[in-house]
């Protein structure tokens, strides 16, 4: 399960943000704002694009706060609007008439090399690197199904696709990922 | 089933990697409101603004497009013609004695130029299309005026200078609505 939807925010703090409490509302920031950013990064690996998603996520959050009924969490709640936002995008013609032009950027097997700070073990290393070889397209759903815990439903219907599209996007992305890191999980199979 | 295993391990290193990676949110509190209150055109992705400036855009330009084709064959039309049967702009084909040109016309005719007087010479994008068919216009308006001032110089009488004018009234007309969508497509991008 993904951070975001374990963070854990007071309904109290939730009522005070929306009765339009300002420091109520920084607070939320504060604790949601990292991992939704994260979140959008992993899934748009330019930032400048992630940044706009993200302010745009961030507002929606505040806009329509008043309609959040508190049936799950709200970081689970805003990682929605997160994700729909940024396969909004990636679905996007814009997006997709960009990536003719900006192949270094999004395009698949390039060498794009998603987030890691100086702290990042070698091996998480390997894994963006691996993922950043990925199609846009395949990384979000690798990432939506593994990490965040989505059904090929849940993404098919996200991305306005088949639930074949969207097994088969996931197939191809492993396909990849395995081939990129074979090597170090044939040893991890041995030692198990 | 070697397979399942390795995908296990590989979605394994993914979680693990949702973990470790360090997250920041791009900027605090202070610098959200700031971008949220600036509003932002400029924040928005360019994924959902885009599509709708070059909906207008296309729209501008085909405007433009019709503006510039109408004028040029109307301008085409009355250059053929003898001069004094294009009243009312329709080719030649009213043999109605023209009428005196409106005063309210003259007016707004003035006021047109004066606005397209105060604006810039060229807008903030210049697009091909666009920027041909105000020469043309342009160009049309000072052949006409040169006409013009050749039939008065000749002491041609009211008959003969009023389609001309009626016909530069139209020009000017056309080059203001052109101009003015060339601002409104440049606005939106």
């Amino acid at each position: 399960m993904s951070r975001l939807a374990d963070i854990p925010i007071s309904s109290e703090l939730i009522e005070r943000a929306r009765g339009g409490e300002e420091a109520a509302q920084a607070a939320i920031y504060g604790s949601l704002g990292p991992a939704v950013f994260a979140l959008i990064r992993r899934l748009v690996a330019n930032r400048a694009v992630a940044e706009d998603l993200f302010q745009d996520t961030m507002i929606v959050l505040f806009q329509r706060l008043a309609d959040f009924r508190g049936e799950a969490p709200l970081g689970a709640w805003l990682r929605q609007i997160a994700v729909t936002r940024c396969l909004m995008y990636l679905r996007s013609p814009w997006h997709r008439a960009r990536l003719q032009w900006d192949m270094d950027e999004d395009a698949p097997l390039s060498t794009t090399v998603l987030p890691v700070t100086p702290a990042t073990p070698a091996d998480a290393v390997d894994v963006e690197r691996a993922m950043a070889s990925l199609t846009p397209v395949g990384r979000a759903v690798v990432w939506l199904f593994e990490v965040e815990g989505y059904s090929h439903e849940e993404i098919a219907r996200l991305f306005g696709r088949s639930v074949s599209f969207s097994k088969s996007q996931l197939a191809r992305a492993l396909v990849r990922l395995r081939q990129t890191l074979a090597p170090q999980e044939e040893e991890a199979c041995t030692t198990i | 089933m070697h397979n399942d295993l390795v995908e296990k391990l590989i979605a394994r290193r993914l979680r693990a990697l949702s973990d470790e990676t360090q997250d920041h949110a791009p900027y605090g509190w202070a610098e959200f409101q700031r971008r949220r209150d600036t509003g932002a055109v400029a924040t928005r992705p360019a994924g959902r603004i885009r599509p709708a400036a070059f909906a207008i855009a296309a729209a501008a330009a085909v405007l433009v497009a019709g503006i510039a084709i109408a004028t040029l064959s109307h301008y085409r039309a009355s250059m053929l013609a003898p001069i004094g049967t294009v009243a009312g702009g329709h080719g030649g084909h009213d043999n109605t004695p023209p009428a005196t040109p409106d005063p309210l016309a003259r007016q707004r005719t003035r006021a047109l130029e004066g606005w397209l007087a105060d604006l810039p010479h060229d807008p903030a994008v210049v697009r091909v299309g666009e920027h041909a068919a105000v020469s043309r216009l342009q160009d049309q308006i000072a052949a006409l005026d040169d006409l013009m001032s050749a039939e008065r110089a000749a002491g041609a009488q009211p008959s003969r200078l009023d389609p001309l004018e009626r016909q530069r009234t139209q020009l000017v007309s056309s080059l203001a609505q052109v101009r003015y969508a060339e601002m409104l497509a440049s606005a939106t991008l």
